[in-house]
């Protein structure tokens, strides 16, 4: 039996992990539920030995684990299939799966091929798959591939002589209907001889596979369930916690929109992600999104960015048809993008302040053809003031920054450049709650100055809260629409039918 | 090796979820995109060689080919060792100056019109090993200091091309061991033995990509260095013994290039580099790892050879033979455009 | 290990925030004054400036490139040519030689630019074909030799050589470039654009810079620095030869490392090349002055570009060294 007892781990800013309490039993599959950001990931890595936690202990069949590597973890017999497929696809299927372990297969230095092959054709027959050992992995479906990742992680059988624990990180996002049933089959059939740990978004899949259930949020275990006495809906209620809160989201600022359309899109699509999508987005309008990981909501916002052009379809910004290849031809639209990856896309972290705010319009501060450093800096200033980030002057490099002013400084920016159009990829992601706040009031006051705004979430809540409508997408579609006026907000449970 | 940056990371979780969407490289796979690839060296090879047979029949004969071999024993034997590196992701910039400090060690060991040494056959031993210890350095300054492997080959190659030049006093020092110039004069079955060890080399350097455990991690490092440590492969080890077994292929290509000569000289390295890197590329290994090999490679260096030698038989200047060549490192990573998913490129 | 208060904590900081490498400046001066007294006067220090000159203007050309965090391998082989182009072409095409020469640079500056945005090549390999393809033409246009400034091309290269109100012209030459440089980096779009592209690729091409232009745009600034390099130091060699500057990418590059400029893009300029320039040049006097071989000075640049490599590169940009 794995347990992991009073496990926490912190990363600058965040409490990822916060005193957790788990088991997995032998021949038990356990699901682990939890939105974006509650901690799955990083117990999984935990439990892998790729991230090392601060405090609390993790014991097999009682006794102490000191993880410091993948390769610790797999000596007691933990294996990982990873989120991000970790085949290598450059090199064959055989290959792959005795990856870090071809010394078995090693005479005087040589290495046996028709060995290694046999071995692998072996593996692969015990999950009930036929795949040729020697095809590129480069060639494998997505589905396969994921076969083979599970069958180097039942290697693990051959060298330690106790049953396995395989973790399963989000095994199912990439994966068809039919390929995840074949998938779950393969996971029953072997139900009698490793333990899994099952990590998804998706709650039904979660409870058709699962034994006992384990939800987590904010960096807790907030409950555990035996999946044949809760429903989805249930799990789905614990998962997001908290009711509505009309104050938190500041319904009561919510205004009225204004009549000017701003993004139109008419059966716009991008293939392979999303395809027929109408929406109209009005100045001062905020539209929310809902969606699960792969419901092409992610690529949709990408799109009117000007990250990913789409592929069909039209796209109208203030009445003129676009398609973007780059987001400086979206910039040129008075659109702006508040990125995920805030450290990455979001700003240049080793930029000043000031720097970043004048990244997208140098214009407002350029006197004669040469930028003004005292116009930048007390630009700077002024919405250093005006937004209250707390920082000790413009000059101070953004990675200085707690995420909260490094939120605002991006905002800053474009409000700078006088951006009509702003596009929120999950704005509040790793904030703590009174930078949240400040966050939510930074938006109703763009809204009411008649910026349109799309944005998607990490919570269901924060998405009902700030839109006036309510979008859903699923499988790449819009599948309902909601009207999101404050006092009357759609109900979560339905959003949630609707998406999953 | 890894630097531990959560931030860079996601990016790349951003850019692989890309292929499943919007892949132009799996429209390119539909049509054998990858496989036509593969084979497209080859058949230039081939192309070339009957255009120029065409153009000039001379190219065809017996002794024009064993030209043809003996001008490309040393460029496979340094194009074998880049390979491992370039098969890593990685470069080695300091072709040159490992070439440099081998053929001064053996000349002024072997003997030679110097000094009183008379080491023979040791010398040849002493050669490869500096190389081979330079190229070792190589790989332990980057994974102890981590900084990238341009820079650090960059500054050994002036280490090395400095320290050769020293040693050498600024001059020529003639190499005058009959049994170790007998490697470029003799020959075995109507081809210099120069050619015979580059065929060596190049067995060798086959066996190792296909057949060792080396082999296999360096093809696993280049395919995708975070898969590759999750699966519990040493890369810092690895690392260091591909730069090593690349200074081992440029010792010997040292010997050679000093055997051919018949001394050496403060440029004995000169041009070493860019003719390497270019049959590289030509022949079809990805700059960015996991891709290609010694296969590629030896195709790589005819191609460069031929081309070389067919522009001398069509009376073209020797000296454009450096502006084709930039051309065609450029024609080739054009043609092997499959980076759709490659973001930042730098 | 690493304490904040670590030896290599201290210098990387030290040499991060500029304070070092003019600290270096400084104290090299001091130690060359002690050994040789009268090191300090006007005349030896113009000497160094001119000596220093073509170093810088190379130097800064690759600035702009090791800024965005790319690097430059072929201005040694574009200074060359344009030392072929200039001595060629100066007996028929008198002054107006110079303006083609350095055209010349910038057109091949801008291949390696196109060719390493639009094909996605990194930036070593792209610029050592355009190295390949640059030297093969210098070899064909000179036929492989070094092309002699005769008489009467020199009346043409004179000022180069000449003082003006006392001070060389290649120094005021050196100066204007540099100032040039500087006031292009610190007060342009170009400028900021270029720092945010090397300090952050995603977050600049996210805030809607292009980056490709920039990148272009900067490759090709290189090319022409190297022009400007090879005419001035075949004005004063009177010469031309396609293997001329050969020498010179390695201590370029040093100047560069060693004044301050991250390899890794977005920090730096061309003030801390200056410095980086002058050092690289007393070093060499040092190792003149104190006996080191002039066949072993490569190995103290090489070993003070790993060295400066490993203090200044800012490790938590690349996700995996290479």
């Amino acid at each position: 039996m794995l347990q992991a007892s009073a496990v926490t781990k912190s990363f600058p800013g965040v409490k990822a992990l916060k005193d957790i309490n788990i088991e997995v039993r032998p021949n038990e599959v356990v699901g682990l539920i939890g939105e974006n950001g509650a901690g799955k990931s990083t117990l999984m890595r935990v439990l892998a030995g790729t991230l090392r936690h601060d405090s609390g202990s993790l014991t097999l069949d009682g006794e102490e684990l000191k993880l410091r590597n993948a390769r610790d973890a797999a000596r007691h017999g933990i294996g990982m299939v990873f989120q991000e497929q970790s085949l290598l696809l450059n090199m064959s299927v055989a290959e792959n799966i005795y990856l870090g372990q071809e010394d078995r297969f090693i005479r005087f230095g040589i290495v046996n091929w028709k060995a290694m092959n046999a071995a692998a054709r072996r593996q692969l027959a015990k999950i009930g798959v036929d795949i040729d050992v020697t095809a590129r992995t480069s060639e494998l479906s997505f589905a396969a591939r994921q076969m083979v990742e599970l069958a180097k992680a039942l290697t693990l059988e051959e060298s330690v002589d106790r049953p396995l624990v395989i973790l399963l990180d989000e095994p199912t996002s990439v994966l068809t209907a039919a390929d995840i049933e074949v998938l779950f089959e393969r996971v029953r059939a072997l139900k009698s001889r490793a333990s899994f740990v099952f990590v998804s978004h998706r709650l039904d899949e979660v409870l058709a596979i699962s034994d006992r259930v384990y939800t987590m949020k904010d960096g807790e275990v907030v409950a555990e369930h035996r999946a044949s006495e809760v429903s989805a809906p249930e799990l789905h209620k614990v998962m997001v916690g908290r009711g509505l809160q009309a104050e938190y989201y500041r319904e009561t600022r919510q205004g009225e929109p204004r009549s000017e359309v701003m993004v139109e899109a008419k059966g716009l699509g991008l293939a392979g992600a999303y395809h027929s999508i109408d929406l109209t987005i009005h100045a001062g309008e905020i539209v929310g999104i809902a969606g699960v990981v792969g419901s092409g909501r992610e690529e949709l916002v990408r799109t009117i960015g000007g990250y990913m052009p789409q592929t069909e379809g039209t796209l109208e910004i203030a009445g003129e048809p676009v398609r973007f290849s780059s987001p400086e031809q979206a910039v040129k639209k008075s659109i702006g993008s508040v990125p995920r990856e805030r450290r990455i896309e979001g700003l240049v972290m080793f930029l000043s302040i000031a720097e970043n705010i004048t990244l997208a319009d140098l214009k407002s501060v350029m006197r004669h053809g040469a930028i003004n450093y005292r116009m930048e800096r007390e630009l700077a200033s002024d919405w250093i003031k005006r937004l209250r980030i707390k920082a000790t002057g413009p000059d101070v490099a953004c990675r200085k920054l707690s995420g909260g002013n490094q939120q605002k400084v991006v905002l800053a920016r474009w409000m700078t450049a006088g951006s009509r159009i702003l596009i929120l990829d999950h704005p509040t992601r790793g904030l703590d709650v009174g930078a949240k706040e400040e966050v939510y009031d930074l938006i109703r006051d763009l809204s009411e100055q008649g910026v349109a705004i799309l944005l998607i979430s990490d919570t269901l809540e924060e998405t009902i809260g700030l839109s006036h409508r309510v979008l859903v997408m699923r499988d790449g579609e819009i599948t309902a629409r909601y009207e999101a006026k404050p006092g009357a907000k759609p109900d979560q449970v339905d959003l949630v039918k609707a998406m999953v | 090796m890894t630097v531990q940056s959560e931030p860079l990371k996601s990016v790349s979780e951003m850019e692989r979820t890309k292929p499943a969407t919007s892949s132009a490289g799996r429209v390119a796979a539909l049509f054998g995109g990858p496989r036509w690839r593969a084979y497209a060296p080859l058949a230039v090879l081939i192309a070339l060689c009957i255009i120029i047979t065409i153009a000039n029949p001379n190219f065809i004969e017996p002794r024009n080919l064993i030209r043809v071999a003996n001008s490309a024993a040393v460029p496979l034997t340094l194009a074998l060792g880049l390979t491992f590196v370039i098969l890593l992701g990685s470069i080695d910039l300091s072709i040159e100056g490992a070439v440099s400090v081998a053929a001064m060690v053996l000349v002024l060991l072997a003997m030679n019109d110097s000094n009183g040494n008379n080491y023979g056959w040791f010398a040849v031993v002493a050669a490869i090993a500096a190389a081979t210890l330079m190229g070792f350095l190589n790989g332990l300054v980057q994974t102890v200091l981590r900084i990238p492997s341009f820079m650090t080959t960059l500054g050994m190659w002036f280490i090395g091309l400095g320290f050769a030049v020293y040693m050498l006093g600024g001059s020529a020092i003639r190499l005058t061991d009959d049994s170790i110039r007998s490697l470029a004069l003799t020959r075995f079955l109507g081809l210099p033995l120069a050619v015979w060890v580059a065929t060596g080399a190049f067995i060798l350097a086959l066996v190792i990509q296909s057949h060792t455990r080396l082999g296999r991690h360096i093809m696993a490092v280049g395919g995708g260095e975070d898969v590759a440590e999750l699966s519990g492969i040493n890369l810092r080890r690895v690392r260091i013994a591909t730069f090593a077994l690349a200074g081992f292929f440029f010792g010997v290509a040292g010997v050679l290039a000093a055997a051919q000569l018949g001394q050496s000289n403060a440029t004995i390295g000169d041009g070493r580099l860019f003719a390497a890197v270019t049959a590289v590329v030509v022949g079809g290994t990805a700059l960015t790892g996991g891709e290609g090999g010694v296969w590629n490679t030896l195709v790589g260096v005819l191609i460069v050879t031929v081309l070389a030698n067919g522009m001398i038989l069509l009376g073209i200047s020797p000296y454009i033979q450096q502006t084709v060549q930039g051309l065609m490192i450029i024609a080739a990573v054009a043609l092997s455009l499959d980076r759709v998913n490659l973001k930042i490129i730098k | 290990m690493d304490g904040p208060y670590s030896l290599k904590n201290f210098l990387e900081r030290g040499w991060i925030h500029g304070a070092i490498p003019p600290a270096l400046l400084v104290g090299l001066v001091i130690l060359i004054e002690l050994a040789a007294p009268g090191f300090l006067s006007g005349e030896t220090l113009s000497l160094l400036f001119a000596n220093t000159a073509v170093l810088f203007i190379l130097a800064t050309g690759v600035t702009f490139v090791i800024l965005l965090g790319g690097i430059d391998l072929s201005i040694q082989a574009v200074a060359s040519l344009a030392s072929v182009v200039l001595a060629q072409l100066l007996p028929s095409y008198g002054l107006l030689a110079f303006p083609i020469a350095i055209a010349t640079g910038f057109a091949f500056g801008l291949l390696s630019g196109v060719v390493h945005v639009r094909l996605k090549v990194p930036s070593f390999v792209a610029t050592l074909a355009t190295a390949g393809i640059v030297t093969g033409m210098a070899l064909w246009i000179s036929d492989g030799r070094a092309i002699t400034i005769e008489e009467g091309g020199r009346a043409n290269t004179m000022w180069i050589n000449g003082t003006l109100l006392g001070i060389p012209v290649v120094v005021l030459l050196a100066a204007a470039v540099g100032l040039a440089s500087f006031l292009g980096l610190r007060y342009t779009r170009f400028g900021r654009q270029s720092l945010a592209v090397g300090a952050g690729e995603p977050a600049a091409w996210a805030a809607g810079i292009n980056v490709d232009r920039t990148k272009i745009t900067a490759f090709a600034i290189s090319g022409m620095l190297a022009a400007i390099a090879g005419v001035i130091l075949a004005s004063r060699l009177s010469s031309g030869s396609p293997s001329l500057a050969n020498q010179l990418l390695l201590p370029a590059i040093a100047a560069v490392i060693v004044g301050g400029t991250a390899i890794t893009g977005g920090l730096g300029g061309v003030a801390r090349t200056a410095v980086g320039a002058l050092i690289i040049s007393l070093v060499r006097i040092g190792m003149t002055f104190v006996g080191v071989n002039i066949f072993a000075e490569n190995i103290v640049f090489g070993a003070v570009l790993i060295i400066a490599v490993a203090i200044t590169i800012d490790r938590s940009k690349i996700p995996v060294i290479k």
